[in-house]
């Protein structure tokens, strides 16, 4: 694939003054934020500061009280209401439980939107459930229940549900959380190798530093509800914000 | 929190602050579970594609109820023929067949057999749809353009109200079973099994039968959506699966003797 038809599959991702409360409490308060097509982008933050919060706006699990997003040039309320056979593109996303239907098999869960709204002949469905898990390395599970996988292949097969819809915005809710340095590393590798074979945009929510610096075009700092900083894993070392340095100095990067 | 506020003021207007709330959050529920049965039946159509779905929720609901159903049966029909020959013991034994007939087709075999699936299926389908909102797989379905309602819900909607007419019926006929069983073996009764059959087939109409069926089919519906609609609704891990697991169960109940106490109001306005 060219550099010309990678930037192509990716989608812009855009949220201007995103607030939203919960039981009075208001965890977003103002996020800004722009995502260029094809770039891989890590959210940093402490816990509760709103960084899952943001990827549930974002692919229109919840609504903003306030503010505006913009996925692909469609305000994301209208994309949501869109029937699925008429959406110009597809948003996926891996959740941090990996989130996959227990009373289906891996490869029933890879192919479930194929299954529900592809329309597609039965073998071709099963070629790209193939592929997908051939891409995460998880062939040969496609007869296993998810209760059967450990925790990295349970996320590994949630990658592979989210590659199989062709999806030009790909969100990860902490990808890497519970898992060993070893698998942090696969799961690591493998957003790194979509980005460089599919030319998705991608975002991730993460704690882990390293991990953000090593596969991130660009990485957001949240901090209390809004964005603190936006910039590249470079530019990241050298930062002056408390928050950043606190976050550097206890993954030994300061 | 506006019972809350109004708590703080006198014992008495916290009462009548809590019994606010109380029906406050009755109506909540209920309007929640009514939303949530138009948007399955309206889903209906579109789960043409779902007949896998539909066999492995028909084998939950009624399948697997069938053995703890004949036990329950059995032993409600058997029971029934002991305290009424007992209490008919100097009047006339005659009418134990119309008793267990009529008990069974018209109350306890809907009753019973809606309690069981309400306890048994539907704690599992709150259970099983809680965990799956806990643990985000209702949104991934959301997030895959998959309707979780016309997955989740039309499926168990359908088995539910399919099966319970053929439990109530089953239920029926196993009660009579029993019942016939006490009257063949207890020496103290004096009517025999084909006097107990004939004088209950003179008395137990078709139209019996069906307003049980009937029971059976609306009783199906809300031991499979009030479940549904706590499922859906779960928050807060695993303690949040509990709570909404037993308050579809006793929400499940309430609900099943509400319209069991209606059903008999209109068929006896009818007839």
């Amino acid at each position: 694939m060219t550099a010309t038809a990678q930037a192509e599959h990716g989608v812009r991702a855009e949220l201007a003054g995103v607030r939203k409360s919960y039981d009075g409490v208001e965890v977003l308060r103002g996020v800004d934020l722009v995502v260029e097509p094809g770039k891989l982008v890590a959210i940093l933050g402490q816990s509760g500061t709103g960084k899952s919060v943001t990827l549930r706006q974002l692919i229109g699990l919840e609504r903003p009280d306030a503010g505006r997003i913009v996925v692909g040039g469609i305000p994301i309320e209208r994309y949501v209401a869109m029937d699925p056979e008429e959406k110009p593109f597809r948003i996926a996303m891996v959740f941090q439980s990996a989130a996959l239907l227990a009373s289906l098999t891996v490869a029933e869960n890879v192919s479930l939107r194929l299954r529900e709204h592809g329309h597609l002949p039965d073998r071709e469905i099963r070629e790209i459930t193939r592929r997908a898990l051939e891409q995460v390395e998880l062939a040969g599970c496609e007869d296993k229940y998810p209760t059967e996988l450990s925790g990295g292949m349970r996320k590994r097969a949630a990658i592979a549900r989210a590659l199989a819809v062709d999806p030009e915005l790909i969100l990860y809710d902490e990808p890497t959380a519970d898992l060993d340095p070893i698998l942090t590393e696969q799961i690591g590798s493998l957003i790194a190798r979509i980005r460089e074979t599919r030319g998705s945009t991608q975002m991730f929510v993460t704690h882990n530093v390293p991990l953000a610096r090593a596969i991130s075009d660009r990485i957001a700092v949240l901090d209390a509800g809004r964005i603190a900083e936006y910039v590249t894993p470079e530019e990241l070392l050298a930062s002056r914000h408390p928050l950043t340095r606190e976050m550097l100095r206890a993954a030994g990067l300061h | 929190m506006a019972a809350e506020a109004i708590g703080t003021r006198s014992g008495a207007a916290g009462i009548l602050g809590r019994v606010g709330a109380g029906v406050l959050d009755a109506l909540q529920v209920l309007g929640e579970v009514a939303t949530l049965f138009v948007a399955a039946t309206r889903a209906v159509p579109r789960s043409e594609g779902d007949r896998q779905r539909l066999v492995a929720q028909l084998v939950r609901v009624g399948t697997d109820t069938l053995p703890i159903g004949a036990l329950l049966s059995l032993f409600v029909g058997m029971v029934l023929v002991v305290q009424s020959a007992d209490q008919l013991r100097n009047v006339s034994q005659e009418v134990l067949g119309p008793i267990v007939g009529l008990a069974m087709t018209k109350e306890l075999g809907p009753v019973m057999m809606a309690f069981l699936l309400a306890g048994r299926a539907g704690s599992a389908m709150a259970a099983e749809l809680g965990s799956m909102a806990v643990y985000d797989e209702v949104n991934a379905l959301r997030t895959l353009d998959v309707d979780p309602v016309r997955f989740l819900v039309t499926p168990r909607l359908i088995a539910a109200a399919l099966a319970l007419p053929m439990l109530v019926l089953y239920s029926d006929f196993i009660g009579v079973v029993g019942g016939a069983l006490v009257i063949a073996l207890d020496p103290a009764i004096t009517l025999s099994v084909h006097g107990y059959l004939e004088r209950m087939l003179e008395w137990v109409d078709f139209s019996d039968v069906v307003v049980g069926l009937a029971k059976g089919f609306v009783f199906g519906i809300i031991a499979s959506i009030v479940p549904c609609a706590f499922g859906l609704r779960t928050r807060g891990g695993a303690e949040g699966v509990a709570r909404s697991t037993t308050a579809a169960v006793v929400w499940s109940f309430i609900l099943i003797l509400v319209f069991d106490f209606l059903i008999v109001r209109i068929t006896f306005a009818l007839t």
